[in-house]
């Protein structure tokens, strides 16, 4: 039996943990329905007007425009190509397999900058920078880890042995893909998917290298804005931003177990 | 070697990430071939083979980017470990599902929020009029706002809360799967809860403490908006530097070299780490 | 030819394969994993309707054969038939085989109607059939009715039913079984061998069946093949492998044994202690007379008596078990190097001498196996 002393300490340090990661967003989303248009505490009035103006700026809606485009690329470009590279790595044997593996999962250590830049001069080189493809393409490179990771993590969960039994009872290599693997492998294809799509319409640092005036993503909008701008509508465009990833975190979680998802379950 | 009858799919799966791959190799030997170029001043187009840009970053100001770089990496993985540890520990133990969805919604949520919104939300925090200051004004402990904003620690702070969340998750994988009957071992052999921590728990989770301070640190390094909106200019990082030199002077040739070298020390720093880390793991013992 | 009972029937008896077109020949196959071999050159022929185990401790290579008949594996070199066609080059899809695996491997997401029907689906046969031949089977294995239930609602033994009417209703040329028992519990397991092995012998499918437990393959084998270290050690009926092992793994692997220190006196027939006793012609061959060799005897071969009777070895009692219709006694004495086991039979056996007793053992006058000595 823990002694009650350690158990309220440990319970003591977590909820000051928990308030560390929470602070910002509390401080965003009381910043958020501040009236004044400059920032400071604590707010003397409220209104709804910053995220009328976050909502209608037409950067904004530029911006979200082309992440959704990019995001919706990303995502799908990114489950299918992670997935199956997931799946090849699990089930079979082939020469460089850990030299593929290994670059595909370096984007998790490399510096974003890096990746932008290299992608922004190769996009330079080779005539296609300044487009949605080499924006696309960056977001693939830097969310492919966490797909393929996801996608990995189901593979394991799956015996082989069923596809064995499907192929014993007659199925060819593609049926037992369709009617087996699929299926059972849906769950960490969602996960997968989505933690792209989440990943990919955040992402910043590589974007601000390879997208141009036309093809900015929003969190790149955001940083322009932030840095012209000292009023709350950033607050309150952040306010929302939480409420739905929060919102779509809990409902994977619900559905999903990210526990499972993220391997942090306890294994007994 | 397995036969190709085994591996119906091999080569429709491989194929495409091998493109992926190949993509991106490009663009890192890119970064390669202008790092040896050098920079003609306002022309973008590189000039011939040179060395120069390597021996530039012996100047003081970019190895003090480098100092100052490696320096905050350090205090937030540091401090990063400090909070997550006592986080991940709750979030794998804790006996209520609903507390534990929790746990694990908070602790994971900033990692999908994206640079801009949390850099944002701690220029809220420790701006000059921000929460921290006017709360203290308000309880009446300082006269004058506490200068956070454009300084190393303030960096530090929105850095952990950047790296908290996978540093979280890695100690927590580590943390579930430890066989909890090897506590109960050491509980029955004598020791207090304490010890049990100390001797038991804590080495078995070091696998997942070395993949989350390099993760952290790796994280860390490649952070731009932190560094560049709360850092304000008063604080250089690598990553600063390259955005400046590539965006305000349009030198590539040094932006690359500058990322190479950044590349490079990344990969050091990692390898050096698991390298030290090694017999400390040997010791944790897993079977 | 629309039912189950319709699968080729057997001609043959138990024990002699059809040697004209046996159910499955392995023809000198071999398979290696990097350098480890993990089969050298097998031959194997299942007769028609025959149920042949594989017999052997982990990594003998017996997953390994069950492997290349199924078409998971691809032999390194000879040749397999199956029905007399050769099939070592045909996809594992293709061999018409039903396999239930250890774990069962029933398909999580599909109902138990999915389950059984799936290779009916993939043999593209109409739904009106499909439902005909599943309820059949589902008869078969003593579940009509489960259809509509998953896979995880059923117990361990109702999920080795449906796994075993999965691979049946497809009319495999061959059943192949991998430790298909070993997840059920002990009182579950006699009572699925008892059933298995009146389904197998009621269809007469020819089965091969994989397992490490020798008393599961001695009393569902018509054959068994004894391996180790990815060889064939022996293929017999379970009588001759347990009477007439052909080496001293087989000797040792199958059944408890006893080995005493003894020396040849002829090629069928040792000395131990002063005793002449007979052994099975074979083993001996290769050694010559006054060779020193060692005698195998079983637990139930042995008996004791009182210590000094004439055609006695000096023992004595150092442990006793009580086993309920029997007890074993484990004696030690000079003449063997470990302790002696001694079943005998009779409730009331425990009480016959106590911890510490000097007594004698009789040894067997015939019967016993005598093998040079080994490793």
């Amino acid at each position: 039996m823990k002694t009650p002393l350690l158990t309220w300490l440990l319970r003591l340090v977590v909820m000051c943990v928990v308030g560390f990661l929470l602070l910002p967003a509390v401080v965003v989303f009381i910043a958020g329905f501040n009236d004044r248009a400059i920032l400071s505490f604590p707010p003397q009035s409220f209104s709804l007007r910053w995220f009328e103006r976050a909502l209608t700026y037409p950067d904004f809606r530029h911006g979200l425009r082309n992440a959704l485009i990019v995001m919706v690329w990303t995502s799908t470009i990114s489950i299918v190509v992670g997935a199956a590279f997931a799946y090849a790595l699990n089930r079979y044997e082939f020469r460089l397999k850990h030299t593929l593996e290994a670059i595909l999962m370096s984007p998790l250590m490399i510096p974003h900058f890096t990746i932008g830049l290299g992608l922004l001069m190769l996009g330079t080189q080779m005539g296609f920078a300044r487009t949605f493809g080499i924006v696309v393409f960056s977001h693939i490179v830097i969310v492919l880890p966490f797909v393929i990771r996801s996608v990995y993590i189901s593979m394991q969960n799956l015996d082989p042995r069923l596809e064995k039994a499907a192929t014993s009872l007659g199925a060819p290599p593609w049926r037992v893909l369709v009617t087996i693997v699929l299926p059972l492998l849906a769950p960490g294809l969602f996960s997968g998917w989505l933690f792209a799509a989440i990943l990919s319409f955040n992402e910043f640092t590589g974007s601000l290298f390879v997208t141009s005036q036309a093809t900015q993503t929003l969190p790149v909008a955001m940083y322009n804005y932030v840095r012209e701008y000292a009023d709350p509508t950033l607050a309150a465009l952040s306010t929302i931003y939480i409420v739905i990833t929060a919102t779509l975190l809990t409902i994977a979680n619900l559905y999903l177990g990210l526990g499972k998802v993220l391997n942090v379950e306890q294994s007994r | 070697m397995a036969q190709p009858a085994d591996r119906p799919f091999l080569r429709l799966f491989v194929t495409p990430s091998v493109l992926v791959a190949g993509g991106f190799i490009a663009s890192l030997a890119v970064i390669l071939q202008y790092s040896l170029r050098a920079h003609i001043p306002g022309e973008l187009e590189p000039g011939g083979f040179s060395l120069g840009n390597f021996t530039d970053m012996l100047k003081p100001l970019y190895a003090r980017a480098f100092v100052d770089t490696v320096l905050i990496c350090a205090e937030t993985a540091f401090f990063t470990l400090l909070l997550a540890y006592p986080l991940a520990f709750a979030l794998v133990r804790a006996k209520s599902p609903f507390l534990k969805s929790l746990l694990l919604v908070t602790a994971v949520t900033p990692l999908f929020l994206g640079e801009i919104v949390r850099t944002y939300s701690w220029i809220i925090v420790l701006g000059n009029t921000g929460f921290v200051n006017s709360v203290l004004r308000g309880l009446g402990l300082i006269d004058q706002p506490i200068q956070m904003m454009f300084t190393k620690f303030g960096v530090v702070v929105a850095l952990v809360h950047v790296t908290l969340p996978v540093m979280v998750i890695m100690l927590s994988a580590a943390i579930s799967h430890i066989d909890r009957d090897y506590e109960k071992a050491a509980a029955s052999l004598g020791a207090s809860p304490v010890r049990t921590f100390l001797t038991v728990t804590l080495p078995l989770s070091l696998p997942g403490i070395i993949a989350g301070v390099t993760t952290s640190f790796a994280w860390t390094f490649s952070a731009f908006a932190t560094p560049q909106l709360i850092g304000g200019g008063q604080v250089s990082t690598i990553s600063t530097l390259v955005y400046q030199l590539g965006f305000a002077n349009f030198n590539f040739p040094f932006a690359a070299a500058l990322s190479f070298a950044g590349l490079v020390f990344t990969i050091m720093v990692i390898a050096l780490l698991r390298r030290a880390a090694r017999p400390l793991e040997k010791m944790g013992g897993h079977a | 030819m629309n039912s189950l009972a319709d699968l080729p029937r057997t001609t043959d008896i138990a024990g002699q394969p059809n040697a004209a077109k046996p159910a499955v020949r392995i023809d000198g196959v071999s398979k290696a994993f990097g350098d480890v071999t993990a089969l050298h050159e097998a031959w194997l022929a299942v007769g028609r309707g025959e149920f042949l185990t594989l017999l052997g401790p982990s990594g003998c290579g017996k997953t390994t054969i069950l492997n290349l008949i199924a078409g998971f594996l691809e032999a390194d070199s000879g040749e397999i038939f199956l029905d007399g066609a050769p099939i070592t080059n045909d996809p594992a899809h293709k061999r018409q085989i039903g396999i239930v695996f250890q774990n069962y491997a029933l398909f999580p997401h599909m109902t138990v109607e999915k389950n059984v029907g799936y290779g009916l689906r993939m043999r593209g046969v109409d739904k009106t059939e499909i439902a005909r031949r599943v309820g059949e089977a589902l008869e078969l294995v003593k579940l009509p009715g489960y259809g509509g239930r998953r896979p995880r609602e059923l117990s361990g033994g109702q999920q080795q039913r449906i796994a075993l009417a999965r691979a049946l209703v497809i009319r495999p040329k061959v059943l192949l079984l991998d430790e298909p028992f070993s997840a059920l519990d002990k009182n579950l397991r006699s009572a699925m061998q008892v059933e298995l092995k009146e389904i197998q012998r009621s269809l007469g499918v020819s089965t091969v069946f994989v397992t490490h437990d020798q008393s599961e393959a001695l009393s569902m084998s018509d054959r068994i093949a004894v391996m180790s270290a990815g060889r064939i050690r022996q293929i017999a009926a379970p009588g001759e492998i347990y009477r007439a092992p052909a080496d001293r793994f087989v000797a040792s692997f199958v059944g408890d044994t006893n080995i005493f220190q003894a020396t040849r006196v002829s090629p069928t027939s040792v000395i131990v202690g002063g005793f002449l006793i007979d052994v099975m012609p074979g083993p001996l061959e290769g050694t010559i007379d006054g060779q020193e060799v060692e005698l195998f005897a079983r637990p139930e071969e042995l008996s004791l008596t009182s210590a000094g009777a004439p055609g006695t070895l000096p023992a004595e009692v150092v442990t006793k078990v009580y086993q309920g219709g029997y007890s074993d006694f484990y004696v030690t004495t000079p003449l063997a190097a470990e302790r002696v086991l001694v079943r005998i039979h009779g409730p009331a056996a425990l009480e016959l001498w106590p911890e510490g007793a000097k007594i004698g053992l009789v040894l067997p006058k015939t019967g016993a196996n005598a093998f040079p000595p080994g490793e």
